[in-house]
């Protein structure tokens, strides 16, 4: 026999009353607590803090490793003694496994650093552990920290209003911060959310506007002054572009229901099982497209195709995005690895200006392949509508980030 | 317990006034574009350190001074505790900071790795940050804290 | 045997899963971790039993992707047991669910997971009332800390179909 909804509360009810009898309530200071940081006026000063903390720790734990041993290690041993013992130097598999070099006052020289050399052992290896491997290590222990505790729902809460403006809602802050590690479980995560419209506009916007731990990291390494403009751009992009999506995809945005669950202390065994869960998950996927993505490069450098792509998108690049030609081939690097592209473009020589405006672009222009497979994965319609979506931002912020530079005076 | 409790008033009033005029003066040096050194006392003056914890150290003050009266009660008692948290957060990253320095050498090519040990220490000397100099002081509502479960 | 691990999110079905399996699924305090099903095995007196750690569902009439994906999983194995987790604290919500399981008949045992916030929110539960009027076995539980879960695994065999009748009879008929 099957009750209808009303008759199951009825039920419910009756035996509710026989059973259930809810003593005196004291509010304890963990509840009040738990109420102070879902209330705007107070959350948001914690949330403030909270995001301060977790981006100072993530600095600090990335410049230790990275800057205090991994750039010595590579630049200083790593490097200098591949140069040496690898055969065949200035041969082409020499130049992209090792070091592509440079020409000096007609001369081939070798490179003195990992971010220069180009090679698939060099800066291949070096940005996937030198650089990416404590970035993400750290991001996975903080965010295992605030999840395992029961932050995540109340930052839901508190950024709820704002994201019902995108046509979603507060629980999209989720999807959104797991993509600030990795996209993969980002896009998996956009199952949370209840229509085919917020799922397409939460994958359509982390696609283009978070980019991952990898390439936060690197960006933290190498040009760290400018990090906090490129994320600014970014974060402007994926409300404009959101606000853009949620009035032209057709569905609806429903209200969300969300429990707050209680604090809780967070469990160690939890904590490491989760975190060396994601690590494991994140390598088995990043260290062959770094180097992959390395080799493909270096290939097509050889070959001549890179400079044939910078020549003939040289007009759309350096007349309507104001970056130098040279940005072709981490372009095509970013497609597998956004990390690897950021490295490559370090070492291009261009005004600070033009630095964020590519680099933006790399975030922006498209995922990258497992992204990619993952979306496949949800459904292809979806992925073409993203794709779309997503030609269309590129040539439209990237121009537009353009002509702020032109009217700031700095492009 | 009237008594008492003025006293704890007054103290979480002092501590809100020096946070509070700790974060405005965090967020004016950085606003100046310097850093600012007295005695044990140094602001930073970037616009992390000094700009976005500035305004972090400012919302602790608030949360002190907002939290005196009637101090007994549960939820202004939190803000008391939520305005230590904040400190604690600062205070924590700033000293998170000072080891992840004070470990490598630093050095480009060769050298040690590590840092000696007398530069490792000396990593730790003042001055220090206006948060890590709150720090010993915003640890008193522990006690509190605990006094209160005690009673319960 | 096969069993489903049902309840809403955030009750700790992948707290149960792991602590049941020795496996490796993500827990976190917040609701939606669980957005597909994993599959693990244990041995409960000599016999392998199969159990599905399912997606977190408020109703048997779903609103998201991941509820779907519940509810089509219950759909699809007819021949299951299922243990509802319910928050202790939340009761009410929980039965809901359970009676939905119950009345599509499949045979339940009940969870009532996070007992120790229960208690601290000063809520008494008269467990052998509730186990009376259902008709099923309850087993309270902490599964973070792994209290209750021998206890219900033990009880597992115990799980069979209920008469929805039966359940309005017991609780004094509806009005």
């Amino acid at each position: 026999m099957k009750l209808t909804i009303d008759q199951r509360w009825d039920l419910i009810d009756k035996i509710a009353k026989q059973t259930i009898t809810f003593g005196e309530y004291r509010h304890t200071l963990k509840d009040a607590i738990g109420e102070f940081t879902v209330k705007p006026l107070t959350g948001i000063p914690i949330a403030i803090a909270v995001m301060y903390a977790f981006w100072s720790i993530f600095g600090s734990f990335a410049g230790f490793f990275t800057d205090g041993f991994f750039v010595r290690l590579f630049d200083a041993y790593w490097l200098p003694w591949l140069q040496e013992v690898f055969p065949g130097q200035g041969g082409w598999l020499y130049t992209i496994m090792v070091d592509a070099g440079g020409i000096e006052g007609g001369e081939f020289v070798l490179s003195d650093n990992c971010l220069e050399s180009f090679g698939v052992l060099t800066s291949g290896l070096f940005v996937a552990i030198g650089v990416v491997l404590p970035a993400i290590v750290i991001f996975y222990l903080m965010l295992a920290l605030l999840e395992d505790i029961g932050y995540m729902p109340r930052l839901a809460v508190l950024i709820d209003t704002m994201l019902h403006k995108i046509g979603l809602h507060g629980y999209a802050i989720v999807p959104t911060i797991l993509s600030l590690g990795c996209n993969v479980p980002g896009v998996t995560a956009t199952r949370i959310l209840e229509t085919k419209k917020q799922r397409f506009i939460m994958m359509t916007l982390l696609a283009i506007f978070i980019p991952c731990g990898a390439q936060i990291g690197i960006m933290q390494d190498v040009i760290p002054g400018l990090m906090g403009w490129i994320l600014l751009y970014l974060i402007i992009g994926y409300f404009i572009f959101g606000y853009i999506l949620n009035k032209i995809v057709p569905g609806k945005a429903p209200e969300f229901l969300i429990d707050v669950p209680p604090y809780r202390r967070p469990m160690l065994s939890n904590i490491a099982k989760k975190v060396w869960g994601r690590i494991a998950g994140f390598f088995k996927v990043a260290i062959p497209f770094v180097l992959l993505g390395a080799a493909i490069v270096g290939v097509l450098y050889q070959i001549g195709v890179i400079r044939f792509l910078g020549d003939a998108l040289a007009p759309v690049f350096v007349g309507w995005f104001g970056v130098p030609k040279e940005t072709a081939g981490p372009l095509i690097a970013a497609f597998l690895r956004k990390d690897l592209a950021v490295a490559q473009l370090s070492v291009i020589e261009m005004t600070e200006y033009q630095m964020i405006t590519a680099v933006v672009l790399v975030s922006i222009y498209f995922p990258c392949v497992a992204t990619f497979a993952m979306m496949l994965k949800e459904g292809w319609k979806e992925l073409l509508g993203a794709m779309a979506v997503l030609a269309v931002v590129v040539f439209a912020y990237g121009g537009l980030i353009h002509l702020i530079g032109i009217l700031l005076g700095v492009a | 317990m009237a008594g008492k409790s003025s006293v704890a008033a007054i103290y979480f009033a002092i501590l809100g006034i020096v946070t509070t005029a700790f974060g405005i003066a965090d967020i004016l040096v950085t606003a100046g574009a310097s850093e600012f050194a007295y005695g044990i006392l140094e602001i930073p003056g970037d616009l992390f350190r000094g700009g976005w914890g500035g305004v972090i150290v400012l919302f602790a003050g608030l949360f002190y001074l907002s939290g005196i009266r009637n101090f007994n009660e549960i939820h202004q008692f939190s803000k008391i505790v939520m305005g230590s948290i904040l400190i604690w957060i600062m205070a924590g990253c700033d000293i998170f900071a000072m080891i992840t320095e004070s470990i490598p050498s630093w050095e480009e090519e060769t050298g040690p790795w590590f840092n000696t040990l007398s530069d490792f220490i000396a990593a730790y000397a003042p001055p220090y940050a206006p948060a890590v100099l709150l720090l010993p002081f915003s640890l008193v509502v522990v006690y509190y804290i605990r006094k209160r479960k005690q009673e319960i | 045997m096969k069993v489903l691990l049902m309840g809403h999110p955030n009750v700790g079905k992948s707290v149960f899963f792991n602590r049941l399996t020795g496996a490796n699924v993500t827990e976190s305090n917040y609701p939606g971790t669980t957005v597909d099903f994993t599959k693990g095995y244990m041995k409960i007196d000599g016999e392998d039993v199969e159990l599905i750690d399912v997606p977190g569902t408020f109703s048997l009439d779903p609103k998201d992707k991941a509820e779907e994906v519940a509810v089509a999983i219950l759909y699809e194995n007819k021949d299951v047991k299922v243990i509802c987790v319910i928050d202790a604290s939340k009761i009410e919500r929980g039965v809901y669910l359970a009676l939905e399981i119950l009345e599509e008949g499949y045979p339940i045992v009940i969870a009532l997971n996070m007992w120790d916030a229960a208690v601290d929110k000063n809520i008494q539960i008269d467990i052998n009332n509730l186990q009376r009027i259902l008709g099923v076995a309850v087993v309270p539980t902490v599964a973070i800390s792994g209290e209750g879960i021998k206890e219900l695994t033990s009880r597992l065999k115990e799980a069979r179909p209920v008469e929805i009748d039966d359940i309005i009879r017991n609780a004094g008929g509806l009005t």
